[in-house]
């Protein structure tokens, strides 16, 4: 049994999945003071009638680092750099950094040494941080410069936790690493003790079960690692509801997925059974960071959507301003519309009228005025979906191939889930002149979707045959090439054997892996080939534990 | 908010002239790892873009290709113009303040006439910009600053006839280099007098030298000139460790110059010391043109640049100070010319393809017409290896060309098919915009 718990900003919700079927599901309103109340709350009641001891697997999705973040509750993080040449990173950081000397290149040789008594001078002036991060210009090709600073200043710092950008990612862009290491100190410690109540609580409660936190993009990690990279578990709210998405409706053809809740609707695209993920990490306060996440769209429409005319237009949101009229409120909104178009049933009808004669007056029928706004709010999601399509096809490509073949995206099918989708989704695939689906379950979407997300991780495995070496940032690795004749496939194969080896270590049983992606350059020096230099990024191919055919309780919709 | 600069970035991984060739997929890749690494393409002042593909007719507007350009280009080619289009119609379009189209393969040694590849260009993808911003966006006056470190003999050929296309080139010395031109004394046909500046540098000529001539005579030209769009082609093989000449500019140099001379769209060019010098000097341009700080920007191994010599001072000294007396006396020497050449211009020309191995024999005649600049002739007799001569005969008809012109032009062509002395005959119409096969 799968336990799935999503900690939304209204509410918390709970299932417990079984054998393709939700055989429970609970919602309590989320406690912002403490999440661990929450939490166990909608455990608790998830779990009545049940065996504690048969659950499995536990999943979270939760906003504490989100919140931290956004409330401000960081910790005073000192920020070291070894940025050696280039544009001036000092003023595009969260914090003013500590500037050592040091230079790694990009094939990753050192080409500067860094000075231990620059690392001792600034410890002096960050002597009262709470945790540290290095980061340091293509450390991903080289994290040597990082876990030397890091040693040195690991003399002075005592036990506090130090961050380093390179066992983030192992991808390109020293300001996204630094960030990232940056905003990884600042919610280490916070993330340490809300993952010590997690495990605290659910031990009172008998459940053993390993404890899996979901990430921006989709795939869970162990605790044990996310306890290392916390920061990894920003935002996953959305994630949460597209892996939902996966196990409800499995989309095979070339698709739309739509979550559309109180306020907003999240877009998401799909491709041969996966979501799209987006091209580039997320931003962080304004910060980019290379936190993978899944290429989404919010377009400010809901159920709960403010109706009125501005300029003799009608506006649809973004605001809202209490519920339905239906459901007790004082401003018309798109729920009145979908309960007036008889799409929904619940709420008082009579009021949902009032709310479209206020918006059609006396000229529109109910159902004419209803119509007009599910129209309206159909259009302009349909513009986001587009706008959405065009910013993935617009993205820079590298190769000519690449520029020349490409083919247009043009899914075939519009899934809707959230509250308000039965009233909105219908009108948005018949605008695209495409089929649509409304998966039962779609209610509490989230909790299912962290309930069977599979836990993910990646390598990157850059070989550099001229140099005669080869580094795996993730694990902090950098080995001689180990055979003379070392081709991509040897790249590939040693970057499985890394990735298998990584994922061991964290306690995650790997289904499958995929190439994310793969550069393969000759180095040339006086017309003469004189190696090879081969990067390949691997990860364990995210998913679904498993798909979820119906459910068992009551309140389902 | 209009941001300050539009990067088209577009290092062709898959596309090379041949395997060991310095145009070959490893030439930005060391420039794509210092822009992702540093971050360039996510900074508020930067939006990256996507390339598109050129269009044959953006081609045929500039090039007249023997037998035809289809055959001599690959998708890459499309896709490097395409990416200079790009950039120019994000300037236009207003979405960025400046743009640079940091894009392979290069362009600025194919002429008008094309036979194959030669200083590893095929067509011309400045030149393609500048019809099609003169096209789309009927702007008519136009300066070219070539700051590679060959003579930009390929753009100065298309716009050697042309008085509102200012093209200035500083080089190393032809003496010296490949392709051997780029003399003071190549300062466009009559009509177009002292519309083709040449500025040839000793080797060994630092960031002083190229400053002094920036400051003593391109900036005083494009004063003078005021053009509507100023155009970079920014080779960066000036640089001290370049394989393929013997220059001694810096990053820093070039990040100066980027910043001075305030181009609005800069286009990529040569430039092979791809670890050494095309990291520093593309992220120094990015900067630069961005209008954020480059000071920081400076190659791990700057011990290596020489420094300029005293001579090398003195001479570009001297050469600065006789060309001011030129650009001074220009109106007069214009004058000159135009009576010294009487009712046709004329000149014969042997033009190496080096990357092809052709040898094209060229015969050039442009009428001095009072009226217009005058229609243009090509005759071409080009050995190809392994295939013979192939020739062509071709009738350039200019923009705003007096109605004597066009039929003169019209004309020659004709006759010249008639009287069959050459396999090809073309007539490209640059003001009814097209090209012709006939
Ligand atoms: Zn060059
Ligand atoms: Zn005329």
């Amino acid at each position: 049994m799968l336990l799935g718990i999503d900690v939304g900003g209204t509410f918390t919700d709970a299932v417990v999945v079984d054998d393709n079927q939700v055989i429970r599901h609970a919602k309590t309103p989320t406690t912002h003071g403490s999440l661990l109340a929450c939490i166990t709350q909608a455990v608790d009641q998830s779990l009545i009638g049940l065996k504690s001891s048969e659950i499995t697997r536990v999943a979270l999705s939760t906003t504490i680092v989100t919140n931290a973040i956004v409330e401000g509750q960081l910790a005073k993080v000192g920020l070291l750099v070894i940025p050696g040449p280039g544009m001036k990173i000092e003023n595009l950081l969260p914090v003013p950094p500590a500037i050592l000397s040091g230079y790694t290149d990009h094939r990753g040789r050192k080409v500067a040494g860094i000075a231990e008594h620059e690392i001792r001078a600034a410890f002096d002036c960050l002597k009262d941080c709470d945790a540290f991060a290095i980061s340091g210009k293509f450390a991903n090709r080289n994290p040597g410069q990082e876990l030397e600073a890091a040693a040195s200043l690991r003399q002075q710092a005592g036990h506090r936790h130090i961050s380093l950008g390179s066992q983030i990612t192992g991808s390109l862009n020293f300001w996204r690493r630094t960030n990232s290491a940056y905003y990884n100190a600042a919610v280490w410690s916070c993330f340490q003790e809300f993952a010590n109540a997690v495990e605290a609580a659910l031990r009172q409660r008998c459940i053993h079960a390993p404890v899996y936190i979901l990430k921006a993009d989709g795939g869970t990690m162990p605790l044990s690692v996310a306890r290392t990279i916390p920061v990894e578990a920003i935002f996953t709210g959305p994630a949460a509801s597209v892996f939902g998405v996966m196990t409800l409706a499995c989309p095979a053809v070339p698709s739309v997925s739509l979550d559309i809740g109180g306020t907003t609707t999240d877009i998401a695209l799909w491709q041969q059974g996966l979501p799209l993920f987006a091209g580039q990490g997320i931003a962080i306060a304004g910060y980019p960071t290379s936190i993978r996440s899944l290429r989404l769209r919010s377009v400010g429409i809901g159920g709960d959507s403010l109706v009125r005319w501005e300029n003799n237009h009608l506006k649809i949101g973004p605001q809202r301003l209490g519920p339905a009229m239906a459901l007790g409120g004082e401003y018309p909104t798109v729920s009145d519309a979908f309960i007036a178009a008889g799409l929904v049933n619940f709420g008082d009808r009579k009021r949902a009228e009032q709310a479209m004669a206020q918006i059609g007056g006396a000229s529109l029928s109910f159902a004419e005025t209803a119509n007009f706004i599910i129209d309206q709010a159909a259009t302009q999601i349909v513009q986001a979906i587009n706008a959405l399509i065009s910013e993935w096809t617009a993205e820079p490509v590298y190769c000519v191939a690449d520029l020349v073949n490409t083919s247009a995206f043009k899914p075939e099918l519009v899934i809707g889930v959230g509250g308000a989708a039965r009233g909105l989704v219908p009108a948005v695939a018949q605008k695209m002149g495409i089929a649509c689906r409304l998966p039962a379950g779609g209610a509490v979407v989230n909790a299912i979707g962290a309930a069977v997300a599979r836990p993910t991780m990646e390598v990157t495995v850059r070989a550099d045959t001229a140099i005669g070496e080869y580094t795996v940032a993730e694990c902090g690795v950098k080995a001689a090439v180990p055979r003379l004749r070392f081709e991509m496939p040897d790249v590939q194969q040693l970057g499985k054997q890394y990735l298998l080896e990584r994922a061991a270590q964290a306690g995650i049983a790997v289904e499958a892996t995929e190439l994310l992606q793969q550069e393969e350059f000759h180095l040339v020096r006086g017309f003469r080939t004189i190696g090879k230099i081969m990067t390949c990024q691997l990860q364990v191919k995210p998913g679904v534990l498993t798909t979820i055919s119906g459910f068992s309780g009551e309140g389902w919709q | 908010m209009k941001k300050q600069l539009g990067l088209v970035f577009f290092p062709a991984f898959d596309w090379a002239i041949s395997p060991t060739h310095p145009e070959r997929q490893e030439r930005l890749l060391y420039t794509r790892d210092q822009i992702v690494e540093e971050g360039l393409l996510d900074l508020p002042q930067i939006q990256e873009y996507k390339p598109r593909l050129a269009e044959y007719a953006d081609v045929n507007r500039v090039h007249i290709g023997v037998p035809a350009i289809s055959p001599l280009i690959t998708e890459a080619h499309l896709v490097s113009a395409g990416g200079a289009i790009t950039a120019v119609e994000a300037v236009m379009k207003q979405e960025v303040k400046r743009a640079f189209a940091l894009v392979r393969p290069p362009g600025h040694h194919a002429m008008r006439m094309v036979h194959g590849t030669r200083g590893f260009c095929t067509i011309n993808i400045e030149a393609i910009m500048v019809e099609y911003l003169r096209k789309n966006y009927g702007i008519r006056r136009v300066a070219i600053v070539d700051t590679d470190v060959h003579h930009g003999d390929g753009t100065q050929d298309i716009f050697y006839h042309d008085p509102d296309t200012l093209f200035i080139s500083f080089h190393q010395d032809g003496r010296t280099l490949y392709p051997g031109t780029g003399f003071m004394e190549e300062m466009g046909s009559p009509n177009a007098f002292c519309t083709t500046l040449n500025i040839p540098l000793p080797p060994g000529t630092g960031d002083e030298g190229l400053h002094a001539v920036l400051d003593g005579l391109i900036l005083p030209a494009l004063a003078d000139f005021k053009p509507e769009v100023i155009i970079n082609s920014a080779g960066q093989d000036n640089h001290y460790s370049d394989p393929l000449a013997n220059m001694a500019i810096t990053a820093q140099g070039y990040a100066k110059l980027a910043e001075q001379l305030k181009a609005d769209i800069a286009v990529l060019e040569g430039g092979y010391s791809i670890e050494q010098a095309l990291p520093y000097v593309n992220v120094g341009i990015v900067l630069a043109m961005a209008g954020l700080s480059y000071a920081e920007v400076v190659e791990p191994d700057i011990q290596r640049c020489p420094g300029q010599s005293a001579a090398t001072t003195a001479y570009i000294q001297e050469m600065i100070q006789k060309w001011q007396g030129i650009w001074r006396a220009r109106h007069d020497l214009s004058r000159q010319a135009k009576l010294a050449a009487g009712d046709f211009w004329h000149r014969n020309r042997s033009i190496y393809y080096d990357d092809s191995g052709i040898y094209d024999d060229q015969r050039e005649r442009v009428r001095m017409c009072p009226h217009c600049v005058g229609y243009h002739i090509i005759e071409s007799q080009a050995e190809h290896p392994g295939q013979g001569l192939v020739s062509a005969f071709a009738a350039i008809l200019p923009r705003f060309a007096c109605p004597q012109c066009r039929k003169d032009g019209q004309d020659a062509v004709h006759a010249a098919k008639r009287q069959g002395r050459y396999q090809h005959y073309f007539l490209q119409d640059k003001e009814q915009d097209f090209l012709e096969k006939l």
